[in-house]
């Protein structure tokens, strides 16, 4: 059948959008191809290797640090093992959060780290991103981390009427990181955050270092103990 | 729509098409380069930061030393010793600056008296406000500890490590030493810090030795703290659980903090001059009023003692200087 008049100018009308469309399909599928192949290093967003590893710190013990002369030690030392149970999570979070969430140290952004600090205290932090975290380029160097076997005590100051003070948190962090070029390093991070109940547990002084160094791919045998 | 005008928009299309591709190649170019940069820094990185006090304005804390045995009130003795201690936090400095305890100054309601005796009257708030008045300095918080207390707050933190300047032999106070470093237990830092019969100065270079060991209390809680931050928790609880002060925990925090920034090497400890006589039957020492003024002055504007302004070390025979 001809088609009449008013038919071709529909089919006409047909035609432009599929000019519209396929032109930038072909482009954009053109970028896409260079995106991934250019910048082979950069992860596929949502891709299997998101996924946060476990993590759990081992927690060693709590002692107690008494101001009082007459202080029941006892009663002071189950308060404490309370207060150790209470921080703990937030020490994890704090470094899941800073080497182990890839959604994180992929793009260098720590925020949620730095939120676990006081107000006074998160400047420094902030400043010294590449100690009390992955570091902000970890994402152009990394390909996976993997947490190892990490631990921390505790010290509780009791005021003099048995309140609970402060609490310091000894930390030893360790993991693994592979590095893009297949090479691997044990990421050792060492130190004392004091901490207060300012709004929840927060940090308000910290001293810590990083001690780095070169390793061995893990042993297939080998897994992370939380 | 015409043709003209399809392939217009079509042209647009392909252009922002192509200039989102070339946007996202060239967001890739940078994480490219900085992956071939040198890989993961290795040296060993290290990050701290204490709450220091702020620095606005200088600290003032009266340190007393009560001579109080164990069985009796520390409040209610005469002042063994009495130190101004000043912080300046912004500038990382201290001064310490001994009173002699048988200074004679006005007490307020009191009349004249020798210094140490406005504990007795009026416990420490009363040696606050004599000091206060003596030199125009406000202080901000106050301090004692009595002889038991000192002796058990020195050995809470294992003793205290003393450059001890010359040789000791005085039976009274039971200091007995050789010249160098050592560590002192609380029973010899106690017999350190009272010795004044084998002093050619008497209390005036034992106020010296007060104040010596202040600076090495100091020097080694920023050494004990540097190893191991922890340990400001043992010195900040034998602190408060053997002193009496003015200070809330929160405040010794603080200034236990702050004290972690301060310079020990830097710390002045001086000991206010004056003449010794008698006023009836008692021996006392009256201070010399110009150097008086120099110190509290020089303190006043930022708590931190000008060299020109130390006066001579009332040692200084023993010290070979």
């Amino acid at each position: 059948m001809t088609p009449n008049r008013v038919q071709r100018g529909e089919s006409k009308k047909r035609r432009v959008p599929l000019a519209l469309l396929i032109v930038p399909i072909v482009l954009v599928g053109i970028g896409v191809a260079i995106f991934l192949i250019g910048g082979g290093d950069v992860p596929i967003v949502g891709g299997d290797d998101e996924v946060t590893p476990p993590f759990d710190f081992i927690v060693k013990g709590a002692s107690v640090v008494a101001t009082a002369p007459d202080a029941d030690e006892a009663t002071l030392a189950s308060t404490a093992d309370d207060v150790a149970q209470e921080i703990t999570p937030t020490i994890d979070d704090l470094f899941t959060n800073g080497y182990l969430d890839p959604s994180n140290w992929r793009d260098g952004d720590y925020e949620e780290v730095f939120a676990t600090f006081a107000p006074d205290a998160v400047a420094t932090a902030e400043e010294s991103v590449e100690t009390l975290t992955l570091g902000a380029t970890a994402g152009d160097v990394f390909a996976t981390v993997a947490p190892g076997k990490s631990k921390l005590s505790y010290q509780v100051l009791f005021d003099p009427d048995g309140a609970v003070e402060t609490a310091v948190v000894t930390v030893v962090f360790r993991a693994t990181a592979e590095r893009k070029d297949g090479t691997y390093l044990a990421i050792v991070s060492e130190g004392e955050f004091f901490l207060r109940q300012i709004d929840g547990w927060t940090i308000t002084a910290f001293d810590v270092t990083r001690a780095d160094h070169e390793t061995q791919p893990p042993s297939p045998s080998a897994s992370p103990s939380g | 729509m015409s043709i003209l005008h399809a392939r217009r928009a079509a042209l647009l299309v392909a252009f922002l098409a192509a200039w989102v591709a070339g946007s996202a190649l060239g967001a890739t170019e940078p994480a490219s380069h900085a992956a071939a940069a040198p890989l993961f820094q290795l040296e060993r990185a290290h990050a701290e930061f204490v709450p220091t006090l702020d620095g606005s304005k200088p600290i003032f804390v009266l340190v007393i030393g009560s001579d109080a045995r164990p069985d009796q009130a520390i409040e209610s003795q005469r002042a063994d010793s009495i130190h101004i201690v000043s912080i300046n936090p912004a500038e990382h400095r201290a001064t310490i600056v001994g009173i002699p305890r048988d200074s004679f100054v006005d007490i307020p309601d009191h009349g004249q008296d020798k210094i140490d005796a406005a504990l007795f009257f009026g416990g420490p708030e009363l040696v606050v406000e004599t000091v206060e008045q003596l030199t125009g300095l406000k202080m901000d918080y106050w301090a004692m500890t009595g002889f038991a207390s000192f002796e058990a707050m020195v050995d809470d933190v294992d003793g205290l490590v003393v450059d001890v300047p010359f040789a000791m032999s005085d039976e009274a106070s039971r200091a007995f030493f050789e010249p160098g470093v050592q560590r002192l237990d609380g029973d010899n830092a106690l017999a350190f810090a009272r010795n004044r019969h084998d002093l050619p100065s008497g209390d005036f270079g034992r106020s010296e030795d007060q104040g010596l060991l202040m600076v090495s209390a100091l020097a080694q809680f920023k050494k004990e703290f540097n190893q191991d931050p922890a340990r400001l928790l043992a010195w900040v609880a034998s602190f408060v659980r053997h002193g009496t002060t003015t200070l809330s925990l929160d405040e010794v925090l603080d200034l236990a903090f702050t004290g972690t920034t301060i310079n020990a090497n830097k710390v002045a400890n001086a000991v206010l001059p004056g003449g010794v006589g008698m006023v009836g039957t008692l021996s006392v020492v009256t201070l010399n009023q110009d150097t008086l003024d120099a110190i509290s002055k020089d303190l006043a504007d930022d708590g931190v003692l000008k060299k020109a302004n130390v006066p001579p070390s009332p040692n200084e025979s023993l010290l070979g200087g």
